[in-house]
């Protein structure tokens, strides 16, 4: 999505970061006082989602810097520590809950690197392993081509040994981070999806093989990778479909050098549906065979999770019998039908992310 | 000049000519004409003088009660000759508006009229002087759109066959399937909730399935529950309503029938209610039985315990 107009806070100061951004973004910004400006341009026009995604936002973030990922109650979660550098993307995924999560969404980049960079240093001296990412509230790349903040991160996480960071995303802008010194601390994140999907629910997004190459090539300068098959999609031979894209992922890169793999089917609250409804009037994404979940959002019918969850994972064993196959968010029935095993106690499933996270990433494995 | 009362002949009312007529409700007139017998008449009809007629804006069944009782004159307000279409037809809600509530039919009806003269916000202002409440721009343009449906959707409305939610609902779909959800509604009466489910299944179904909703709607199984002459509209009602949820969600159906066969089959008996978790996400089933006396109790708890020795439920918690 192309941005049409950007707006800045008028106390950011004009350093290199932001004189960076601005000068590639080819757009000269609104200095404005406050926030209500962006809140009222967007909220005033006739599609607010669609306006947010071409109107960015230069603002400081005035809330936590780092923070644990809410989770959610019942459903089991992986203690991820999300680093907050913006929110909201140019890309327009039918499914994706930051539609109705903010209100209004809006597009912010955080500016200050200094900033950044103070708050992980206090974290870098902790006796814990984390597991950061940028990608919960925004894609982690969708400003690789405009911004230095991506290759900050990259290199400022190359300097220690207790914190992974994980840049999630669905485009394929890595050019920038290819030369950098990473150290092995960041690892390289696609969500992936079957063609069918891409296709019809995610548009704007580089197509599955691209994202496959870009995974190669960041593995060729010695990245770790993680893909995230999330949300998973049930339609009609979609099992077919997504044992292709697994086929695929081997093809393209070495099990070894894959750090994990997530799968969680495609959940949402409920006032999500009438986002996508309004939106995406083609979408059936919303009709598949919804219930009520125990955190009160929309998720497939059990069963049905469980069968496609259980194809999914012996395909990926097939494939590299020892990597490490994780859910976002799923309960014990499911781990205990699909996995065999639950992370029951307290911190468990963050325990064996951070040893794959330690071993993949030469982590300090006395924190473990 | 300004209205006035005076005395009119009733054969000069054109009686055919009912522009004004706002209430739905066909009153049983014959305890008003007993009154107006009794008493007179409390408050005058308004008419409206028009091409040597007279019309009426407001009073239709006064009018009738007066005929009913073989009146030949009536005191009527007469309105000024110079009134307009709109000032009649404001008078004629109010009339109604400021003795009773108007219903959704009348205030859909009322607003649809009054659009011939009125912009939407002019409504919303002058609202609660004509219709004795405050109605917002938003509510007005419901209101009007609601009243573009086609036929017999007002009439549904009023009937009570067609909730205020489901034609708002109604507004969104298109043309072809508008009257076939209209046509559905004709032959069957349920809850507002009901009637949304009924349409939220019927268009989520066809978009998954990628068929026309009016096509879907149009099917043999619909038209087989809904043409039924056996059945009453409350069976029909019922039997749509599980059919629907069959198709728009076929494993959870299956589910809830296996473990229904399964509870049957364990004979629990009537007293003790066994029930699995909602919509089977979670994994705790809930058994729950009440007892007037210890000889009640300990026959459910006998129950119980021959129960365990059955198999079936072992099943239901290893499936």
């Amino acid at each position: 999505m192309k941005i049409d107009t950007v707006f800045i806070d008028k106390n950011i100061p004009q350093n290199f970061e932001i004189e960076y951004l601005i000068s590639k973004l080819h757009k000269e910004p609104h200095k404005i006082e406050n926030s209500k400006t962006v809140y009222d341009f967007i909220n005033h026009s006739p599609d607010p989602i669609l306006t947010a995604k071409k109107t960015l936002y230069i603002t400081r973030n005035k809330g936590a810097v780092i923070k644990e990922c809410p989770g959610t109650s019942y459903y089991t979660c992986c203690d991820y520590t999300i680093l907050h550098t913006g929110t909201f993307c140019t890309m327009d995924c039918s499914y994706c809950i930051l539609q109705a999560y903010f209100h209004p969404p809006v597009l912010q980049y955080f500016a200050g690197l200094e900033t950044l960079g103070s708050v992980l240093k206090k974290t870098f001296t902790k006796n814990k392993i984390f597991r950061i990412g940028t990608g919960e509230y925004t894609d982690s790349l969708i400003w690789e081509k405009v911004s230095l903040q991506p290759k900050f991160l990259v290199e400022t996480f190359a300097k220690q040994n207790n914190c992974l960071l994980e840049l999630k995303t669905k485009t394929i802008n890595i050019d920038s981070l290819l030369p950098l010194d990473h150290n092995g601390k960041t690892v390289i994140a696609w969500s992936l999806n079957t063609l069918d999907i891409i296709r019809s629910e995610e548009k704007g997004t580089a197509s599955l093989t691209a994202r496959l190459e870009a995974a190669r090539r960041a593995e060729s300068k010695g990245y770790k990778l993680a893909f995230h098959f999330d949300p998973l999609v049930i339609y009609p031979e979609c099992d077919i479909q997504y044992k292709k894209v697994i086929q695929q992922i081997f093809e393209y890169v070495c099990p070894e050098n894959i750090v994990w793999i997530s799968i969680g089917t495609f959940r949402f609250m409920p006032k999500l549906k009438q986002v996508i409804e309004k939106r995406f009037k083609h979408s059936t994404i919303c009709y598949g065979e919804f219930i009520l979940g125990l955190d009160n959002k929309m998720r497939y019918f059990k069963p049905l999770r469980i069968k496609l969850y259980k194809q999914i994972i012996s395909c990926i064993k097939n494939y590299a019998p020892d990597l490490l196959i994780y859910f976002c968010m799923e309960d014990e029935d499911v781990w205990e039908k699909c996995m065999g095993f639950f992370p029951k106690k307290e911190g468990e499933l963050g325990n064996m992310l951070d040893k794959s996270a330690a071993a993949h990433c030469r982590l300090n494995a006395a924190l473990l | 000049m300004s209205d006035f009362f005076c005395e009119i002949d009733i054969s000069d009312i054109d009686l055919t000519d009912e522009r004004y007529k706002i209430s739905f409700v066909e009153d049983d007139i014959t305890f008003l004409a007993q009154s107006i017998q009794q008493t007179g008449l409390v408050t005058p009809p308004v008419v409206r003088p028009l091409n040597n007629k007279f019309v009426i804006i407001a009073g239709f069944n006064k009018i009738k009660a007066l005929i009913h009782n073989n009146e030949k004159n009536a005191i009527v307000l007469k309105t000024d000759s110079k009134s307009t279409d709109c000032h009649c037809l404001i008078k004629s809600i109010a009339a109604i508006a400021f003795q009773r509530e108007l219903t959704h039919a009348e205030l859909i009806s009322s607003t649809r009229r009054l659009h011939q003269f009125l912009n939407k916000d002019n409504i919303a202002k002058t609202s609660s002087a004509v219709f004795n409440q405050e109605l917002s721009v938003r509510f007005v343009e419901d209101l009007l759109s609601i009243g573009a449906l086609p036929k017999p959707a007002l009439e549904l409305i009023h009937q009570g066959n067609l909730s205020f939610k489901s034609a708002k609902r109604l507004t969104t779909l298109k043309k072809e399937t508008i009257k076939n959800f209209l046509t559905l509604f004709s032959t069957i009466k349920t809850s507002s909730n009901k009637q949304l489910e009924i349409i939220q299944y019927s268009m989520e179904i066809a978009a998954r399935e990628g068929i026309k909703p009016e096509n879907f709607l149009n099917s043999q199984a619909i038209g087989d529950i809904l043409l039924d002459e056996n059945n009453d509209p409350g069976l029909k009602t019922k039997m749509l309503r599980t059919w629907l949820f069959e198709l728009r969600f076929p494993s959870l159906f299956k589910m809830h029938k296996k473990v229904q066969r399964k509870i049957t089959s364990i004979k629990l008996g009537n007293k003790i209610n066994f029930q699995p978790p909602q919509n089977f996400e979670s994994q705790n089933y809930s058994i729950s039985f009440t007892a007037k006396s210890y000889s009640e109790f300990a026959d459910n708890v006998q129950s119980l315990n021959k129960a365990l020795k059955n198999k079936g439920l072992k099943e239901i918690f290893n499936s």
